[in-house]
């Protein structure tokens, strides 16, 4: 059988960089193919050669029989290519039909072109119901989740016809079972025909779904693996071209006294459910739960970004009043937010400023900024945490996804942390940094600073917590200690099934 | 001095105010003087408003000053006074040439005067008012007298695109026609005060030569005087100005200004109400001819100065 | 001094040159002292909108506060003979206050800056004329107010006080932009707000203050502007000069977007906008054709800004590919 798409010896050079150095692959139809690699091996490269975004320096594209030396957007779509992005682009001003179709509405009232909905909605609603989706054609994406969304994505490239569909971190900001629908999903598109090609850091979602996979490390192929070779162990060591330590580390002692008691909080996303929840130094508590199960809102009310509306906060059974961020921050709690371009840094700020950002006073002698002492603790920060930057001058947007996160967790931890809230500490972040972030945390850990980390990556979750807490609609559903951590109990407490499963 | 109390600004915003004028309006007739922009040739002219006012109390006799000296905020304000349906406007018309049409339909609704700038192409009853090319002439024969042998003169003016500034250069232009006086530019300023003072100052600067500088508006004449005195060039600089700024008027005084042209707005107010109640009785025999009553210009030199700033002071006090 | 005023600068060089070749009388004494004078009177006020800017807000109602606070200062001195540092004082106050109820309408009501001081530029602007009763204002018969106008107006070794007024707001203001812990706020709160807020910065604050600075130098820049004109006409005092101040700051780096700029940035935008003018007067151009040159070189400078932008960001993406990929 013909491969529906063949990449051979493609090649891209920038200007003093090999970011694409002769990768040649297969893809058949009906197969997923995981593609695998730490950030800047060239995945996205790639994708933006098949895309007909960037034209490949050197190669041939071979495409339903055709030769191509590039493709251009035209041909790459005509030719039934189509992307789900990480970053969703949508339009939350229109409905879902709207989206899907956008630039190819159905008209009628002939010279008038206006858009007949109804027809818009029958062509949609038989995709939705294959995604098994829960919202109509009539729906405003304003009102989806983010879950929601990416499915909306899936079925804008299917409304294409699209042939070849190319997913990239298509499951970052979905939930466990919004995952396993995916997933399912996709299998059914593979049944049917679809090739498709999966990219994740989530290394068991592509055991789950790869037929094969691919695994590109410094622009070149660092070698594949069938469907009988694919585990995680194969797959690390593919990647970052040794094994990977196993994940857990166990805490050096017991959780101390004291800490951060929390009991009957209420958040203002929901005003009926009261939180209690004890933190304590020394430990990290994994925070699961669906997103929208509250664990965010939670991290916002402790932090005071959307101040609590009710209930009592200690911190080392001093009363903690909590009503802005300063607060938090002046009392050693300390969040590194889920979003860390919107909330954590300012991107266009030099590394120095953001880690110095909020404890800027202590930096200064009447009100002028001693740039020299500034200047040391960033450089300080930047050695202990080995974040790879020329200096701490450089701009922060200019980093990578774990070098940025990096920064952020140095602003928190050249002051005196107490309790730090991760909120998706590791999200968009390679392996090898993700390894470093889990390390880094431990060490906080066992310097007495008590950490919640919410987390929708099930691995992370049960690789690094001492202590499991799940949320389920806005209240916790159940603890597990380290003995009863498991993927299915995890589950269960998220979606509700509490009972026997929660032990406290 | 013309300054209200703040704290009776609230009462004044308040219905109450609204609705007495409202009151008065429905027993007295009402009559408006609708002026180009705000200044103090407009506050003198209002007394002489008060004083037709007080002798002829059964009317209601109000000054309106548009925030913006712009043809169409003046339209808007004449539209809201026929709306109130008033008796007769006094209007110094922005734009008179292409304002016609909005004076023919003042004309029929109401008793139309021009005042201070005319439109003779409307149906308006009379001008009362300056002839500002005669003004301008006036101010001619003072550039004259500044420079009997003649030199370089540099004219300053807020728009030429106003008729009483075109007609005065007309006018100065007229008069100095076939002598040795030279105009060598005329600089605007769109009305900004301190670019007013930043023209005279860059004309100091870029000509070392210049023997005569005028100011055609009210507040050209002063921002002269300042720039001139700030470069030290007084008394080498002759000024002639037009109307009667309070500096302008020290400018004399002190011999730094030459001499100014000064209207009598306070005529413009009194003449036009009284003319304006003249009309609504019948009376019809004061309107010459030609529908023109001109008001006589006055020059202010060294000699009267004293004179003329005490009546200002008079007029002006208490406001 | 970064690329952008550099570019600024060459701007101003290139510019100062033609005019100055055209005519030579353009870098002579009186002409430079000028334009200095001037520079002094709009550089003030101008730096007050640059930080208004900064924090991604604007000011469009300085202008009319110039035309109110510029009534009542003359009303004060004139008619209630109050001794001058005492109106002197009245005035700056009057504007801080004003400045901080613009900066708490905006940070505690969430009001939109724009729509703000929008209103803020009809309510001063009416009040003013209301309170004057439409006349113009002046020192006309006014009593002894020598070292004020002096102060205000004067030359100290020939160089005009509004102009050293400037450099000294100038040098404090980059002191306090620059150097100190406000001014880093500032700049953080006006690139991203929501990570100030992260790190604990009462970003409220922040704008309400830089409101505060805004207001604060416009009550300074009436008592210029009042002593430069010596009369201030309520209905077209001050018109349009938030907009000087506006296209001065915009010239100078601030991004309307918020986080960007400089205090020497805002000066040379001020000084090039001032020579712009200058040079109409100075090379006999028609004065109609004042704002046409006015605008057409803010268009340029901000499209050759732009350009030269997108040149380098493309350049720095090159580079910073060229340095992420082997390092992973």
């Amino acid at each position: 059988m013909t491969a529906l798409l063949e990449l051979d010896g493609i090649s891209k050079t920038y200007p003093g960089v090999r970011a694409l150095d002769g990768v040649s692959l297969a893809l058949n139809a009906g197969e997923v193919l995981g593609l695998i690699g730490e950030n800047g091996a060239g995945k996205s490269t790639l994708m933006k050669v098949l895309g007909g975004v960037v034209p490949p320096s050197g190669g041939e594209i071979r495409l339903n029989g055709r030769s191509y030396d590039r493709l251009t957007v035209t041909e790459a779509q005509a030719a039934g290519i189509a992307f789900v992005h990480q970053e969703l682009n949508l339009f939350d001003n229109l409905d879902v039909a709207g989206n899907i179709l956008f630039g190819r509405e159905p008209l009628k009232g002939g010279p008038l072109r206006l858009v007949d909905r109804k027809a818009a909605a029958e062509q949609v609603a038989p995709l939705l119901r294959r995604l098994g989706a829960d919202f109509t054609p009539w729906t405003s994406v304003a009102e989806l989740s983010i879950a929601q969304r990416q499915l909306v994505e899936i079925a804008k490239a299917l409304a294409t016809e699209a042939r070849i569909i190319i997913l990239d971190e298509p499951t970052s900001s979905l939930t466990l079972s919004e995952t396993a629908r995916l997933l399912t999903v996709l299998g059914e598109l593979r049944a049917s025909g679809t090739a498709l090609i999966y990219i994740s850091h989530r290394l068991g979602e592509i055991i789950d779904c790869a037929d094969r996979v691919v695994c590109l490390r410094d622009g070149k192929l660092a070698g594949a693996l069938a469907r009988e070779d694919i585990s995680h162990a194969n797959m690390i060591r593919l990647m970052i071209g040794r094994d990977l330590r196993a994940l857990y580390t166990p805490p050096a002692r017991p959780p101390g006294e004291g800490g951060l008691a929390i009991s009957g909080l209420i958040t203002s996303a929901f005003p009926q459910q009261e939180v209690d929840l004890r933190i304590r130094p020394g430990e990290i508590v994994g925070l699961a739960g669906l997103v929208g199960s509250g664990r965010t809102s939670l991290a916002r009310a402790l932090f005071g970004i959307d101040p609590p509306m009710g209930g009592s906060i200690t911190l080392d059974g001093a009363v903690l009043r909590v009503r802005a961020p300063r607060d938090a921050v002046a009392a050693g709690l300390y969040l590194v937010p889920e979003d860390r371009k919107k909330d954590g840094l300012v991107l266009d700020m030099p590394i120095a400023e953001n880690i110095t950002l909020a404890d800027l006073p202590h930096y200064a002698s009447a009100g002028l900024v001693d740039r020299g002492a500034e200047r040391r603790a960033a450089e300080g920060q930047g050695k202990s945490l080995r974040i790879k930057a020329p200096g701490v001058e450089v701009i922060a947007g200019t980093l990578s996804g774990g070098n940025q996160q990096k920064v952020v967790l140095g602003k928190w931890l050249s002051m005196a942390p107490r309790i730090i809230l991760f909120d998706e500490p590791t999200r968009g972040i390679d392996v090898g940094a993700k390894g470093e972030i889990y390390t880094l945390m431990r060490a906080l850990a066992d310097k007495g600073v008590g950490i919640l980390m919410i987390s929708s990556d099930m691995e992370e979750v049960i690789g690094v917590s001492d202590r499991i807490v799940v949320m389920h609609e806005g209240r916790i559903s159940g603890t597990l200690q380290r003995d009863a951590f498991s993927e299915k109990a995890v589950l269960r407490l998220a979606i509700g099934q509490d009972g026997e499963a929660a032990e406290t | 001095m013309k300054r209200r109390s703040l704290l009776a600004m609230p009462a004044a915003l308040g219905l109450g105010a609204a609705l007495t004028t409202r009151a008065q309006a429905q027993e007295k007739r009402t009559l408006a003087f609708v002026v180009n922009v705000s200044a103090d040739f407009w506050t003198i002219c209002r007394r002489g408003i008060d004083k037709a006012n007080r002798e002829h109390t059964d009317f209601n006799m109000e000054m309106i000053v548009p925030g913006q000296a712009s043809a169409a905020e003046q339209r808007r304000i004449v539209d809201e006074l026929l709306a109130r349906k008033v008796a007769g406007i006094a209007i110094s018309p922005i734009n008179p040439a292409n304002s016609t049409e909005m004076l023919n339909r003042v004309a029929s609704q109401a008793v139309l005067f021009t005042s201070d700038s005319d439109a003779p192409n409307s149906n308006r009853a009379v001008y009362i008012g300056t002839d500002n090319v005669a003004a301008g002439r006036e101010a001619g024969k003072q550039m004259k007298r500044a420079l009997p042998n003649g030199g370089k003169a540099m004219l300053f003016v807020g728009t030429m695109d106003a008729d009483n500034a075109r007609e005065r250069v007309q006018g100065i232009r007229e008069e100095l026609q076939g002598g040795n006086i030279n105009i060598v530019d005329i600089r605007t300023d769109e009305s900004d005060i301190a670019r007013a003072q930043r023209n005279v100052e860059d004309t100091l600067a870029r000509y070392a030569d210049i023997n005569l500088l005028v100011g055609l508006w009210a507040y050209n004449t002063p921002q002269i005087y300042q720039a001139v005195k700030g470069a030290g060039r007084e008394g080498k600089v002759k000024i002639v100005g037009f109307d009667e700024d309070g500096l302008t008027l020290r400018g004399v005084a002190e011999g730094v200004i030459e001499s100014t042209v000064v209207q009598q707005p306070f005529e413009f107010g009194y003449q036009s109400m009284v003319g304006m109640v003249k009309y609504l009785n019948n009376d019809r025999g004061f309107i010459p001819a030609n529908k023109q009553i001109i008001i006589p210009t006055r020059i202010i030199d060294k000699s009267n100065v004293s004179e003329f700033q005490g009546q200002m002071r008079d007029l002006l006090r208490g406001r | 001094m970064s690329k952008k005023e550099l570019g600024l600068a060459l701007l101003l060089i290139v510019i100062g040159g033609i005019t100055a070749a055209l005519n030579p009388l353009f870098l002579s004494g009186v002409n430079l002292l000028n334009m200095a004078n001037l520079i002094g009177l709009f550089g003030v006020f101008s730096i007050g909108q640059g930080l208004i800017i900064i924090t991604g807000g604007i000011d469009l109602s300085v202008g009319s506060m110039f035309a109110l606070l510029g009534v009542i200062f003359i009303d004060l001195l004139v008619n209630y003979e109050l001794a001058w540092p005492l109106a002197l004082l009245v005035v700056l106050v009057m504007g801080l206050v004003m400045g901080l109820l613009h900066g708490l309408l905006v940070t505690r009501l969430k009001l939109q800056p724009f729509v703000v001081t929008l209103c803020g530029l009809l309510i001063y602007r009416g009040i003013a004329r209301y309170y004057t009763n439409d006349g113009t204002m002046g020192f006309g018969y006014a009593g002894n107010l020598d070292t004020l106008t002096w102060l205000a107006a004067g030359r100290s070794f020939g160089v005009p006080h509004p102009f050293i007024i400037l450099m000294v707001v100038a040098v404090a203001m980059w002191v306090l932009l620059h150097r100190s812990v406000f001014g880093r706020y500032l700049y953080a709160v006006g690139r991203n707000e929501e990570a100030a807020r992260h790190s604990g910065i009462n970003t409220n604050a922040v704008i309400a203050g830089a409101y505060l600075i805004g207001g604060g130098l416009a009550g300074l820049s009436t008592v210029l502007l009042v002593f430069y004109t010596s009369s201030v006409s309520p209905s077209s005092f001050g018109n349009f000069y938030e907009l000087y101040a506006i296209a001065a700051a915009v010239l100078g780096g601030c991004s309307l977007r918020g986080g960007e700029g400089s205090i020497l940035g805002i000066v040379l935008g001020t000084v090039l906008l001032q020579i712009l003018q200058n040079l109409v007067n100075i090379l006999g151009i028609p004065s109609s054709l004042n704002f046409a040159v006015m605008g057409s070189v803010i268009l340029l400078g901000v499209i050759a800004d732009q350009q030269l932008g997108r040149r380098k960001q493309a350049k720095a993406l090159n580079r910073s590919q060229a340095v992420a990929v082997p390092a992973e």
